[in-house]
């Protein structure tokens, strides 16, 4: 290949020059205003300020555990769930894939705001039709919005509706990646279909799952739509506020944004310790 | 039309050099064909020559004029990839025009070049087709249209054979001989097949890890070749290397006892300083030069291993001692594996090589 | 002794009686969204069991119409969306184009850049943004704070860079002995060869516009500058507004968007699955 300087910082540049103002500089930014008390002009640099406050703010730990709760149980039942309909719908004994693929897949177009409202709506606690169908088959209703249990299942079962689809979407792909001779050569091996399964699919899908997991949770640590929409922000009484509802609230309800970014940047720990855990997973085994 | 020098190319990827200094000068009209083993640095040094790679040492120069910083356009040369690389969403007569329709070339010029490179491949009822709708022989004329449309004083092709069945590829083979006699221009070839190389070349290169081993036309490089890596490479089926030891030196010849072979010895005249008694050498013989008993000046017995018979021409494998000969025979229709018999070696058509590969002549 | 035709019908059997109700509850909430907007109000709130569709939608509309400025907002969403997806696809494409087919100096650097923040949550620039937006370009409430912003994801980059370098070299050889410029090579070789890949981005990229909630509630909050679904959040949870307003405005938002789907699946299943948008 040829240097072409000149000719490549030409492509490049329109990109870059957003990519520098709008996320580069933004990430350097924020970390620098996590450490100002933001509360009165003029900021000043006061390390202990933010940083202090988070270490003793029960508000804090409270959107913490939930959004850590949320991602220990919702996550995995939501990718054991993708990997459960990948490899149904990718079964030559299905009729009418197009049917299934669409029922499944169909959650990926729909946006945050509707399908909250229409959770919202489904799952209220006289009128929604989840708790007529409860009750006509003999169950009591559930009160989804003044409990916190109910709630955070609630919470649980939207995210894991909207989003399921789209990690069997990205697992099915990984799916008819792995050649059919491989399971050829296993049946002549006499094989069962369900060992097929565990010794050959799960560990050729390994990076595949790696990836949506990772994907998974960097987004539901964000959570912000479904409980600032769906349990009103957070409720009951903070009971589903989690570390996205945290960030707003303390960024553009009180405007104290020297608190948000070092909220910002306990989620970007986060995230980097949990990428970090992703390489150690997808390393090549010597 | 233009000559094309090379002087003291280097190539170099970070700090791994590939091409070692290559001095070729191919003058206006040739047809150069580089050969060599995967790897041996010719596709790098036509790549140099027609601007897709930086020179990192060295001058190229096209028709007298230094090329080195001159982009890939300019440099008035065409190439043929071995891909073919042609535009797959554009039609064949689109590829063929594209690089003048780019270039604001004047539309009638275009239509004529277009018509004319179409006339000499017998492409015209093709013009309207994809690529996808081509078979490998009639892309293979597309992209060599293609190159002739720029009407350029060098032509370049990069393997340009390799992904055709053998019966095309000799038929093609044939038509590049043709279009390199009806244009006159110089075109280069890049191939790791030397049986292209020998029937295409006016003069060949032969190329090995990243230095030039020898130029020269091809029969001069069968009869004569400068070491053990070209006398292996240009022939098919290669020659055979005997292991073999001087015993005897006298005023303008060597005598040198077969280490595998019973102790046969072959008196070797040669021109140049004779190599001392007790050195280790190679003995080259070409499957085609093993005479019949007593035609030649030294007599071997080998056993048949596996014989195989094209028709015209047998070759026999035989194993001896630790070396394997083959044997080209025309009139062996007879032999069969596990058959005993003699061949004879002359002196004039053997080599004598030095233990590192260089030739004793 | 069984056959093999009939073990397989029996596994045929058991598969589709297993993901036949699965289905039927991932359609379930879609269904109802459209049975809600069809409903008015009294019915949505009355304590008998409704699962078809009635036939009040218009009216449903006209509420929503009259609680806020819906159509114009969806005015703006689609504006948005166009210009956005537009744009955000030719300078990833460039961009890709760039660090597919060049060497360059500082290139390792660029790519290290992009890569190493990839994971980083959106959050993190959230404040930042929002105060250089709102406050230094003082761009509150206008298109491009709709617009500019979310022009910095790199997954498009990296994406269409995947895209280019999947070509065969030779073919922009080709065309540079040819005497091609550069930026041709890139516009009438690559783009044209890159198309299902730019149409897969394209449609991604549209969705996320379309849906995207966070980013334009902030910065764009006064009832002319809404999209389509802050308009819409804004009346989620309110006392005095019609429920089957708001279903009608998730229809409007939803039903286009299944539609493309349906259309585009390809398209849409390729973008997804090279994990083209988080």
């Amino acid at each position: 290949m040829r240097y072409r300087n000149a000719t490549a910082y030409r492509f490049l540049t329109p990109y870059l020059l957003i990519f520098a103002i709008f996320w580069i500089w933004p990430i350097i930014s924020s970390f620098l205003i996590s450490f100002q008390a933001t509360r009165t002009l003029p900021w000043r640099f006061a390390p202990a300020f933010n940083w202090g406050r988070l270490i003793g703010d029960p508000a804090f730990f409270n959107a913490l555990k939930n959004t850590l709760l949320i991602l220990v149980i919702q996550v995995p039942v939501m990718i054991s769930l993708a990997v459960v309909m990948a490899v149904l719908l990718n079964s030559p004994l299905l009729k009418a894939r197009g049917l299934y693929r669409f029922a499944f897949f169909a959650p990926v177009v729909v946006g945050e705001v509707a399908y909250s409202a229409v959770f919202r709506l489904m799952f209220s606690l006289d009128f929604g039709i989840i708790n007529k169908l409860l009750n006509s088959v003999g169950l009591e209703k559930i009160d989804w919005f003044s409990n916190v249990t109910p709630a955070m299942a609630l919470i649980m079962i939207a995210v894991t509706w909207r989003w399921a689809g789209y990690n069997a979407i990205i697992i099915l792909a990984g799916l008819q990646s792995i050649p059919e001779d491989v399971y050829e050569a296993a049946t002549l091996d006499r094989v069962s279909k369900v060992k097929q399964f565990f010794h050959i699919t799960l560990p050729l899908l390994k990076p595949v799952i790696v990836f949506c997991a990772v994907l998974s949770i960097i987004g539901t640590m964000q959570l912000f739509t479904e409980p600032f929409l769906i349990t009103e922000r957070g409720g009951p009484g903070g009971g589903t506020e989690t570390l996205g509802l945290l960030l707003y609230r303390q960024g553009f309800r009180s405007l104290n944004f020297g608190y948000a970014s070092a909220i910002a940047y306990t989620m970007a720990g986060l995230a980097i310790a949990i990428t970090l855990v992703q390489l150690w997973l997808m390393r090549e085994p010597k | 039309m233009a000559a094309v020098t090379l002087t003291n190319v280097v190539k170099r990827f970070g700090t791994f050099e590939v091409v070692h200094g290559a001095n070729i000068a191919i003058a206006d009209g040739e047809f150069v064909v580089f050969v060599g083993p995967s790897g041996c640095g010719k596709s790098t040094l036509l790549r140099m020559i027609a601007g897709l790679e930086d020179i990192s040492g060295g001058e190229i120069a096209i028709g007298g004029k230094l090329v080195n910083d001159v982009e890939a356009a300019d440099r008035g040369i065409a190439m043929v990839f071995q891909s073919y690389a042609l535009y797959p969403h554009m039609t064949v007569e689109q590829n063929l025009s594209f690089g003048l329709r780019m270039n604001g070339n004047p539309k009638a010029d275009t239509d004529r070049r277009v018509k004319r490179a179409a006339g000499i491949l017998c492409i015209e009822e093709l013009m309207q087709r994809r690529p996808k709708q081509l078979s490998g022989g009639q892309r293979q004329r597309v992209a060599i249209g293609r190159a002739i449309v720029r009407e350029p004083q060098v032509f370049l092709f990069d393997e340009p054979l390799s992904n055709l069945d053998a019966e095309l590829r000799v038929q093609m083979r044939v038509e590049i001989s043709r279009l390199h006699k009806e244009l006159g221009v110089t075109m280069i070839y890049v191939t790791h097949d030397q049986t292209e190389a020998m029937t295409l070349a006016d003069r060949i290169v032969v190329l090995k890890a990243g230095n030039v081993e020898q130029i020269g036309a091809p029969l001069d490089l069968y009869d004569d070749p400068a070491n053990r890596f070209v006398a292996g490479f240009i022939g098919s089926p290669k020659m055979n290397f005997l292991k073999a030891n001087v015993v005897e030196q006298d005023q303008r010849s060597v005598t040198v006892e077969l280490a595998n072979h019973g102790g046969a010895k072959l008196k070797k005249p040669l021109c140049e300083a004779l190599p001392a008694v007790g050195t280790e050498v190679v003995l080259g013989v070409r499957p085609e030069h093993f005479f019949e008993v007593g035609e030649g000046d030294c007599d071997i017995p080998v056993k048949a291993d596996v014989a195989e018979h094209l028709g015209s021409v047998s070759y026999v494998y035989a194993n001896a001692g630790a070396e394997e000969l083959v044997v080209e025979r025309e009139a062996a229709r007879q032999r069969a594996s596990g058959d005993h018999f003699t061949v004879s070696i002359k002196a004039e058509r053997s080599l004598l090589f030095d233990k590192t590969g260089a030739r004793i002549r | 002794m069984t056959s093999r035709s009939q073990r397989r019908l029996g596994r045929s059997i058991l598969l589709h009686l297993f993901l036949t109700p699965l289905a039927l509850v991932w359609l379930f909430p879609l269904w109802m969204m459209v049975v809600f907007s069809t409903m008015p109000d009294n019915g949505i709130f009355s304590p008998g069991i409704e699962l078809l569709p009635h036939d009040g939608f218009l009216d449903n509309f006209n509420n929503l119409q009259r609680d806020t400025n819906f159509v114009g907002a969806i005015g703006i969403s689609v504006s948005v969306a166009v210009t956005y997806t537009f744009l955000s696809v030719l300078l990833t494409s460039m961009a890709g184009w760039a660090l597919a087919r060049y060497e360059f100096l500082g290139k390792g650097l660029v790519v290290a850049i992009i890569f190493g923040t990839i994971t980083l949550p959106y959050a993190v620039v959230l404040i930042p943004q929002f105060i250089m937006v709102a406050r230094d370009f003082q761009l509150a409430n206008t298109w491009i704070a709709l617009i500019v912003p979310p022009l910095f994801n790199s997954l498009g980059v990296l994406f269409m860079r995947q895209a280019f370098s999947m070509m065969p070299a030779e073919l922009f050889d080709a065309a540079r002995v040819e005497g091609v410029k550069e930026w041709r090579i890139f516009l009438f070789v690559a783009l044209p060869l890159a198309r299902p890949m730019l149409a897969a981005l394209a449609i991604i990229l549209f969705l996320a516009s379309w849906n995207n909630y966070l980013w334009p509630l902030l910065i764009n909050s006064q009832p002319g500058a809404m999209t389509a679904p802050v308009a819409l959040g804004t009346l989620i949870g309110l006392t005095k507004v019609s429920w089957g307003g708001i279903m009608a405005g998730a229809v409007m938002l939803t039903v286009p968007m299944l539609i493309v789907f349906v259309l585009l699946q390809r398209h849409f299943i390729a973008g997804i699955a090279a994990g083209a948008v988080k």
